[in-house]
């Protein structure tokens, strides 16, 4: 099978993930912006890491045959710090849209505080103003509410709701998500959050319609291979296989597809690997063959 | 005819109308003047109206562009390329301090793809000594595209590096695997220092086990001296397994004038060697000749 993860931050991952990502069929993901696990302190180091979505995250999955996507926004924790978070929203312009960025994101709350609306806010007018996705972090506290705060701004600014993806939804929260119209997407965390199981009983009980799974894998403990093993899992539990290939490839395509940022056809290709590429004065390689055009085993 | 006229009418073909629509109510914003993060927007936008597919120019029309700009050739450019660097030309201010401080916002957030064409598009700007910082830039990219949009086909590197970024560029198109003989006018600035670095590279990589590419023996010209002869005959040995870098080789000998030497491999007129033999017999010891010699 093929997947598609439309959430991970792979900046975070070493070859070795990308590695076995592509062995197990990722063929595709999205890397949303978000924290760096502390926060930043100049608007440049915004600016350095945007570039680096756009550029050595991109070079380097595709030297493993996986197709990079990102998606480009202010955080909500970091839209505490209100002086840079304006300075951050005026860089937003410039990269938003460039060429393979299929969603402003990860934005949202955090704290539910009133300076994460306002980012909230300016970002969802940009997105509208550009015909753009936008991908929505849920808070881990006070889940529900944030999440029924964010659908809110986003309907009265206008923005169609089949432009919004609401990510880390739980049992509590997918019923408000799928009623607004929204696409609700599930984070498998191996220990938080969604695990395998609990995601094939909601599937069970809500369809595949608008649902999407993804590993949000980082920097934490994490799984980038969380898509192929709960597909692997809802196909033991029974689910059919359309059923687990709308939730872990197909919804995401449509969703993020509404970009006009993905070569769908390109996807659909048997991918191939092209280790020769070097970007900037790294290369993934280090001494060893490049493999050329090796297809990925999926 | 200007290099803007040139490639607009290039353009005309290759865009779809409503590309051609957008591209010209573009243009016409832009010689009007805009703030900086208007032009950083249309220029990352014109993504969503030409596609990174070949220009494809045709051989008549490669030569148009080198009588706009010598040295100029757009044979490897993309759709989305020409349509960017025509965005560029259309501003009015190059030339003044407002244009470079456009054209630093360009870089400063340019993706891979804007990068290129911000390159490539600096040999075509008035006095573009004043860019050599950034043309160096690129050529420290070790990403190919970006290496090569610095480099290659343009007649910058030759007319506007110093020694040591001539040098260096032109060692590192054999490192990353770039046509070095589409460095524009590398006959022109061989030295004995290039030939030394070349040597020396070669040394190396047969020291690893590891293959010599082919066009380092382009670096040599008549600066090789005995220790490039001698390379250049363990290169032809026939034991040699690189039938390309045999072939280069043979052009390398011609080009340092190694008369005698060539007229003894004429004798010998070995298959393998007849094309590149019967090519430097007419003449062609140009290092753009190497693109003609047969991939091995
Ligand atoms: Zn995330």
């Amino acid at each position: 099978m093929r997947f598609f993860d439309p959430h991970i931050h792979v900046t975070s991952r070493t070859t070795d993930d990308l590695e076995r990502m592509a062995a197990a069929g990722v063929r595709a993901i999205i890397e949303p912006a978000f924290w760096v696990g502390q926060p930043r302190t100049t608007a440049g180091a915004f600016v350095d890491y945007f570039a680096s979505l756009l550029g050595w995250e991109r070079f380097r999955s595709a030297q493993f045959g996986i197709a990079h996507y990102c998606a480009i926004g202010l955080n909500s924790k970091e839209a505490n710090n209100e002086p840079l978070a304006r300075e951050v929203l005026e860089l937003l312009p410039h990269f938003v849209l460039k060429e393979g960025v299929v969603a402003v994101g990860e934005i949202g709350f955090d704290e539910i505080t009133a300076a994460e609306e306002r980012a909230y806010v300016a970002q969802v007018e940009l997105a509208r103003d550009n015909d753009m996705v936008v991908m929505v972090h849920s808070p881990h506290r006070d889940k529900k509410r944030g999440i029924a705060r964010s659908l809110d701004i986003a309907r009265e600014l206008g923005l169609p709701m089949a432009k919004l993806v609401i990510d880390h939804n739980n049992e509590e929260t997918v019923k408000g998500t799928l009623d607004a119209g929204a696409w609700a997407a599930f984070t498998i965390y191996p220990h938080t959050k969604m695990g395998s199981e609990r995601m094939v009983e909601i599937v069970k009980q809500f369809g595949p319609e608008r649902v999407i799974v993804d590993s949000s894998a980082d920097w934490g403990v994490s799984d980038p291979l969380a898509v192929p093993r709960t597909a692997k899992l809802m196909l033991e539990r029974g689910l059919s296989a359309a059923v687990v290939a709308s939730v872990t490839w197909q919804n995401a395509l449509d969703a993020y597809g509404q970009s006009g940022q993905i070569d769908v056809e390109g996807l659909l290709a048997k991918p191939t690997i092209d280790q020769r590429q070097l970007f900037a004065d790294n290369s993934v390689l280090r001494g060893q063959d490049p493999r050329v055009e090796a297809p990925v085993p999926n | 005819m200007s290099a803007a006229s040139f490639l607009r009418a290039l353009l005309e073909a290759r865009l779809a109308p409503t590309g051609r629509a957008w591209l010209d109510a573009a243009v016409g914003e832009l010689a009007a003047g805009v703030a900086p993060v208007r032009g950083s927007a249309l220029f990352s936008q014109a993504s969503r109206h030409a596609r990174r597919v070949p220009l494809a120019p045709t051989a008549q029309q490669c030569a148009e562009a080198g009588r706009i700009l010598e040295g100029w050739n757009p044979e490897r450019w993309n759709v989305l390329e020409a349509m960017r660097v025509t965005l560029l030309l259309a501003r009015r201010d190059l030339a003044a301090d407002s244009g470079v401080q456009a054209l630093t916002e360009l870089f400063r957030y340019a993706d891979e793809g804007e990068l290129c064409a911000l390159l490539r598009s600096l040999a075509l700007l008035p006095a573009p000594e004043r860019f050599v910082w950034r043309a160096g830039e690129g050529c420290r990219s070790n990403m190919r595209s970006v290496f090569e949009a610095a480099a290659l086909d343009t007649p910058y590197p030759a007319r506007h590096f110093d020694d040591l970024a001539w040098r260096q560029c032109a060692i590192k198109c054999l490192f990353v695997g770039a046509p070095l003989w589409r460095l524009w006018a590398l006959d022109t600035r061989l030295s004995d220092e290039l030939a030394r670095m070349a040597l020396d590279l070669a040394e190396e990589r047969r020291s690893a086990g590891r293959p010599v590419p082919p066009e380092l023996w382009l670096c040599l010209g008549t600066y090789g001296g005995a220790r490039g002869l001698a390379a250049l005959e363990r290169e032809l040995a026939s034991a040699n397994p690189n039938a390309l870098g045999r072939r280069a080789a043979v052009l390398a000998l011609a080009r340092a004038a190694q008369r005698e030497r060539f007229a003894a491999l004429e004798c010998a007129n070995e298959p393998a060697l007849r094309d590149v033999l019967s090519r430097v017999r007419a003449g062609e010891t140009s290092a753009p000749t190497f693109r003609h010699l047969e991939p091995a």
